[in-house]
């Protein structure tokens, strides 16, 4: 009987890599590598551009793409908001399938990965070698490295750095100046004034909900390191991973110093109603912080305090085009993309919401050196560039990170020991991997 | 007699209480949403505004879309509703006044089909529609739904109790089929099909997975899905929510006070026979 | 009385069931059939519709995903938190407003009222009221002196704030079958336990128990079922996440995101249709007692 089971099996295991040996999985033999595009767009044309730009992001991004609009005689950008990340990302995948994807849209580089791999994003490097509507090797270049990275595959472009954030500290200047506290650089010193301002109904220090997600980061800066890209083997189950583990689950369960957004989803908000005395967030919670902080608190901003080394991961979207679109189309959201990374136009969304200028040339530029000299809570973003990275391509980034930032929020709600987490997160984060091989 | 009225003032006592519990969720919802917005984040609660603010519930509609997205409701909740009544009779009869081969095993099929979690439709279902090319558009918020396998169990039971010596004597007079059901089976159904027709409304107007699925554009999403989004974009701001809440909550309660005698009626009687 | 299947009928109630039958199967008899063979897909591409292989590693995959696991047992976590209290309390309250009471119409009404109104709307109403610091629940229970439960945000209590949510709005509902069942009770029963000297609660246990228990069965099916499907609720009261640490994921959840958070639809479909066995196999038990208690 076992064998006969064992005979089935095998034949059934022939059939189904016969399958898959001859219909072949690789890609149609490249279309257009060097491909002509087309460089005039004369008639009008008009595209749709997924966001997940809220409030005042949302009012900034609608600033610029009137401007935009204004000064186009054919080419109508129109903004649809999507909700969060989340939902965006969701939408864009239905909307692939029931083939109505919109011409352009934001989209992070795990995503990326996915459309690249499923061939629904276009590569944009024909439009930037272009000599008519392209960008010169310095404009190229210009664009800051580790965006420049994130964006490349196999030498091929897939998207234009937009939205850029880090990670930075944010802090209420009043409570640290009851307290004498001077601003925290290393662990030690944060947890010590986190010890310091919780009192009352206040809590000293805050994290993101998403920070299991950013939990590489702590590893980073405890010395260790998360992923071996070139052998895709995960290594969160390490001393450096559980220094940083215990850090954070002292202050938050055991110490009770520390404590998630929770329910108010951000710590923006918690911050500036004085709850919290500081808190780790994005930097474009700066134009949340400072909308809402009006006549409630006064604060400050940082860069991260590290451990044994400075870490921050850069992250938020690119800017992609999907590959279903018309060519006209394509070279209408090009020209936008162009736009909306310009020096001048960078450098005013940076203003408004936290983010950080793409180019080189803005972050030297005088209007944007002059503005974080009157606003220095924009600067702490960009100080971090040196230690910053971005999340390494990997097939399967997207179940990875969804793996490691369950199991660590596990571990910080209480739910699992610091040991069975960053074992389940190290397992989960490989299984994740591994699949996305086959 | 006085063991009676002990009793009696119990059973009262229990039943306020249990009113109070149900009702306490709106009340805290309204009375959010008329707060300034530094009394609403505050212990202990304010239960009466110290000074009403109407105004949220016209920031709130401003804020979004909101007009856009009731217009999608109502468009799309009167057609499916309509469509539902009429695909429901005419299925209801057969199965009710036809004798056909394979009535009970059609019939079984269907009942069969209502244990499946609608989870399992929707992606097959997405792609139907988008092969159509309706995605975004009205017809896949409403085509989908144009048929009930529940409604049609409902007013099955309630032709069955309509007495079978009617159509005979109908026969007789020379009424045909589709006469007589339209003319004789459907008023007397009256409350059978309002019942229906309340229970698809709310369901149509409170509908929020497909809606969220297949709608991309702002100009298609309805209530809820609009909701949503809405609510990433207030945060924290609780006032703005409960006004935006309560705007989709209350046409829905109005509704079921004026109708509430047949959907009571109908919901009961769909309970009993089943 | 000859009433018979003919050929003419039929073609007749086909064209009658048209309409009705053109909707179903397409919109959700193919699917059920589709989704099946979707659960063997292994190899495939989602965008253009080609099925590289085929087999059993899907199934494979979630019996061996502890993920899978724990979404069941929230699941059932659930229909054992919503059904059998909502039954109780239900049941007591129909009875109580089943006595010769005034203000009869107004009391159902109020009990009635959540259920018509939308999930969505009501679970970010219940999101601000289980608020931790600043929620109206937790500040009753400081009243008697209970400190505040972090009921959003602390894994042991995401369920039970679910399961809170899901009985609020579903009461309503059982209440009204409940009381249709108790009207068609023939008060004869009752004047004849009340001349033989029995008492209320003896006439609760002896006469409307047993009489009502077809509505019971009814209303337990239908609850289950409906249990067993639970998303908005847990989709809208956690914004979007499955509860803190994924406390509350339930199992249709589990499909939602193997769908569109992680495109892994082969997986997806093989978790629907175990749910879809898990439900066929409680009602087939329920239907085999439901016919030993109805007779």
């Amino acid at each position: 009987m076992k064998k006969i089971i064992n005979l089935l099996f095998v034949c059934l295991l022939a059939i189904s890599l016969a399958a898959c040996g001859t219909s072949g999985k690789t890609a149609d033999p490249e279309k257009k590598t060097t491909a002509e595009i087309p460089t005039k767009i004369d008639k009008p044309v008009t595209i749709e551009f997924w966001h997940a730009m809220t409030g005042g992001l949302e009012k900034t991004l609608q600033t610029m793409t009137e401007e935009f609009n204004d000064s186009q005689s054919n080419i109508t950008v129109k903004l649809v908001n999507q909700g969060t990340y989340d939902d965006l990302n969701k939408k864009l995948m239905a909307a692939a399938k029931s083939h109505t994807s919109p011409a352009m849209a934001q989209a992070y580089g795990d995503w990326m990965q996915d459309y690249i791999n499923n061939e629904l994003i276009t590569d944009l490097t024909p439009y930037i070698q272009n000599k008519t509507v392209g960008w010169s090797e310095a404009e190229l270049n210009d664009i800051v490295k580790v965006f420049r990275e994130e964006n490349t595959w196999n030498n091929k472009f897939y998207g234009v750095p937009f939205n850029k954030s880090t990670e930075i500290l944010f802090y209420n200047t009043d409570m640290f100046k009851e307290n004498n506290l001077t601003v925290p650089t290393t662990w030690d010193e944060l947890e010590k004034a986190a010890q310091t301002l919780t009192k009352g109904n206040v809590v000293g220090m805050g994290f993101e909900n998403a920070i299991g997600l950013n939990f590489p980061t702590w590893v980073q800066q405890a010395g260790g390191k998360f992923v071996d890209v070139d052998s895709q083997k995960v290594t969160f189950d390490t001393a450096e991973g559980k220094k940083a583990l215990t850090f954070l689950n002292d202050m938050i369960n055991n110490k009770k110093i520390a404590r998630l957004a929770g329910e108010d989803k951000y710590m923006s908000d918690p911050f500036t109603r004085g709850d919290v005395g500081m808190y780790i967030g994005s930097s474009a919670g700066i134009s949340f912080v400072s909308s809402s902080a009006q006549g409630k608190i006064n604060w400050a901003t940082a860069p991260l305090p590290g451990d044994k080394v400075a870490s921050t991961q850069f992250q938020g979207t690119n800017l992609v085009v999907f590959d279903s679109a018309e060519d006209q189309q394509k070279l209408a959201s090009w020209e936008f993309m162009k736009f909306l990374s310009s020096k001048e136009q960078t450098i005013f969304w940076a203003k408004n919401t936290g983010y950080v200028p793409v180019r080189e040339s803005a972050l030297k530029d005088p209007e944007w050196l002059k503005y974080i000299e009157e606003n220095p809570n924009y600067a702490a973003a960009e100080e971090q560039f040196d230690a910053g990275y971005h999340f390494p391509h990997l097939n399967g980034a997207f179940a990875m990170k969804s793996a490691f930032s369950t199991e660590i929020q596990a571990v910080l709600v209480g739910q699992k020991s610091v040991e069975q987490g960053l074992k389940d997160a190290q397992k989960n984060s490989q299984d994740a991997l591994d699949k996305a091989k086959k | 007699m006085q063991k009676e009225a002990l009793s009696k003032g119990f059973i009262y006592l229990l039943l306020i209480l249990g009113s109070i519990l149900m009702l306490l969720p709106f009340v805290w919802m309204i009375s959010t949403s008329l707060k300034l917005p530094n009394e609403v984040m505050i212990m202990p609660p304010k239960w009466i505004p110290s000074d009403i603010q109407w105004s949220n519930y016209i920031e709130a509609w401003f804020s979004a879309p909101f007009a856009i997205y009731s217009v999608n409701s109502v468009i799309v909740l009167i057609s499916s509703t309509i469509g539902e009544l009429i695909t429901t009779i005419l299925a209801a009869y057969a199965f009710s006044r036809i004798n056909f081969y394979g009535r009970e095993l059609i019939f079984s099929v269907l009942l069969g089909t209502m244990m499946v979690p609608g989870e399992v439709l929707l992606i097959p279902n997405f792609v139907t529609l988008s092969n159509l090319g309706w995605i975004d558009h009205y017809q896949a918020l409403i085509v989908p739904w144009l048929a009930s396998i529940f409604s049609i169990f409902l007013l099955r039971q309630f032709f069955f109790s309509i007495p079978k010596e009617l159509s005979f004597a109908a026969k007789i007079d020379g009424c045909s089929d589709f006469r007589f059901l339209w003319s004789v089976m459907v008023p007397l159904a009256k409350p059978a099909l309002i019942t229906i027709a309340i229970l698809k409304a709310i369901g149509s107007w409170n509908a929020f997975l497909w809606p969220l699925i297949v709608t991309s554009s702002e100009e298609m999403r309805t209530l809820p899905v609009g909701l949503i989004s809405f609510s990433t974009d207030a945060g924290t701001r609780y006032e703005l929510l409960m006004a935006a809440s309560s705007m989709i909550i209350l046409p829905m309660i109005i509704l079921f006070i004026v109708l509430q005698k047949y959907i009571i009626e109908g919901v009961a009687r769909a309970g009993i026979k089943g | 009385m000859n009433d018979k299947p003919t050929l003419n009928k039929t073609l007749k109630a086909v064209l009658y069931l048209l309409p009705a039958l053109v909707i179903i199967v397409t919109f959700s008899i193919y699917p059920i059939v589709k989704s099946f063979f979707m659960s063997f897909y292994t190899d495939y591409d989602y965008f253009k519709d080609l099925v590289y292989a085929r087999g059993l590693d899907n199934y494979k995959v979630i019996f061996e995903d502890p993920e899978f696991w724990k979404s069941l047992g929230n699941t059932l976590l659930f229909v054992v938190g919503v059904v059998p209290l909502s039954i109780i309390i239900s049941l007591v309250i129909a009875t109580l407003l089943n006595q010769k009471i005034k203000f009869r119409g107004l009391f159902r009404t109020i009990y009635f009222l959540p259920f018509v109104t939308s999930v969505v709307a009501v679970s970010i109403v219940w999101r601000w009221i289980f608020h931790s610091q600043y929620g109206v629940l937790n500040y009753f229970l400081g009243l008697f002196g209970i400190s505040p439960i972090n009921w959003l945000t602390d894994p042991t209590w995401a369920m039970p704030s679910l399961v809170i949510l899901a009985i609020w709005k579903g009461l309503g509902y059982n209440i009204i079958i409940f009381l249709a069942g108790l009207q068609n009770i023939n008060q004869q029963y009752y004047l004849a336990a009340k001349i033989d000297g029995a008492g209320a609660w003896e006439r609760f246990k002896n006469i409307t128990v047993p009489l009502l228990s077809p509505t019971t069965f009814f209303i337990s099916i239908v609850s289950i079922i409906n249990s067993f499907k639970v998303f908005d609720e847990v989709y809208a009261l956690f914004g979007g996440q499955p509860g803190p640490a994924g406390s509350a994921e339930t199992i249709v959840y589990y499909i939602y995101n193997k769908f569109y958070g992680e495109w892994d639809f082969g997986v997806a479909s093989a978790a629907a249709y175990v749910l879809f066995l898990v439900i066929f196999i409680f009602t087939l038990i329920q239907l085999y007692f439901g016919k030993k208690v109805n007779y």
